[in-house]
């Protein structure tokens, strides 16, 4: 068995691979046990980048307006101090 | 040119040798061969990160998503794909059938084998239903006896041939240098003339015995 030209004579069929040539392989693939075994991704949250963690201590009244603030935007309180250091940044810029 | 899919349920029944044995012996014809590893085991990636033979590409971590669309891309004039699937019942073995051109189903000659291969055999015949096209497949015996066969091996070769199912011959003579393509990469020819490598086989008869079965799989797509 040698050379190329042999193997010019091979041809490949046109085959279908549209969408419902694809659903009507895995129907017929799943009827038989032939099912999607694709290792599912980790479930819940993904950690968060935010992993530094402060100490601070306030007065009670301040810590109960931060968090009641915190909650009305619907962020953690730590984006909420976040926010507060970039203004801070901003305003030492100016 | 033709998509060759290696197919079995059943885990350890020789398909990435087979695809290796292929790639590389296409590949000495002087094809240019795509092999597709979709085997989460990774056997034809590392038999390819110890070199590949001159011809052949491979690409590896082929899932259910992208099999369809990654046949397509490698399919062309010169080219050969030979694609090697995981041992399991899933969604990426039935849609790599339904784009073949021959569906090899490999299988040692135990009851067990036979068994768990056929349900191969079986989804072919239903997509071939399915999508109203003839897809040629074809069983090869693995790791037979290259002194006896046995009488399981007979009697499994003559059930199989009664249900009209295709046998490749020859089958594949369970040779340590077939193993050790994993372990060395390249082909057989570059173990034969390499004296470095020791393989405790017989090169020689391991790559007649390739070579017959390349050409058998030949005859095929022909």
């Amino acid at each position: 068995m040698s050379g190329s030209n042999r193997l010019a004579g091979l041809t490949a069929r046109p085959k279908d691979t549209g969408p419902a040539e694809v659903r009507k392989v895995d129907e017929v693939g799943e009827a038989r046990g032939f099912v999607d075994r694709t290792p599912r991704k980790k479930p819940g949250r993904k950690p968060s980048p935010r992993t530094h963690q402060l100490h601070p201590k306030v007065f009670p009244r301040v810590g109960e307006a931060i968090a009641a603030e915190a909650e009305k935007q619907g962020i953690t309180q730590g984006q909420l101090i976040e926010q507060l250091w970039e203004r801070y940044e901003k305003s030492e810029k100016d | 040119m033709p998509v060759i899919v290696m197919a079995s349920p059943k885990g350890g029944v020789g398909k990435s040798t087979c695809a290796v044995l292929l790639a590389s012996e296409f590949a000495r014809m002087g094809a240019d061969v795509t092999a597709l590893d979709c085997d989460p085991n990774k056997s034809l990636t590392r038999w390819a990160s110890h070199g590949l033979p001159k011809g052949v590409t491979l690409h590896s971590d082929i899932g259910r998503s992208e099999i369809v669309a990654t046949i397509k891309n490698a399919d062309g004039d010169g080219k050969i794909v030979i694609v090697d699937l995981e041992g399991v019942a899933s969604q990426l073995v039935s849609r790599a059938i339904s784009q073949a051109d021959l569906v090899i189903v490999p299988m040692q000659p135990t009851a067990l084998d036979a068994e768990i291969g056929s349900e191969a055999l079986a989804l072919v015949k239903e997509e071939e239903e399915a999508l109203s096209r003839t897809i040629k497949h074809a069983v090869v015996l693995t790791k037979t006896s290259a002194a006896v066969k046995s009488r399981v091996q007979k009697e499994l070769e003559n059930q199989l041939r009664g249900a009209g199912i295709d046998m490749i011959e020859p089958s594949l003579v369970a040779r340590a240098a077939f193993s050790e393509l994993f372990a060395y990469g390249g082909d057989l020819t570059s173990m034969l003339n390499n004296p470095e490598i020791v393989t405790g086989g017989k090169v020689d008869k391991a790559l007649l015995n390739a070579t017959a079965f390349t050409e058998a799989v030949y005859e095929r797509l022909k």
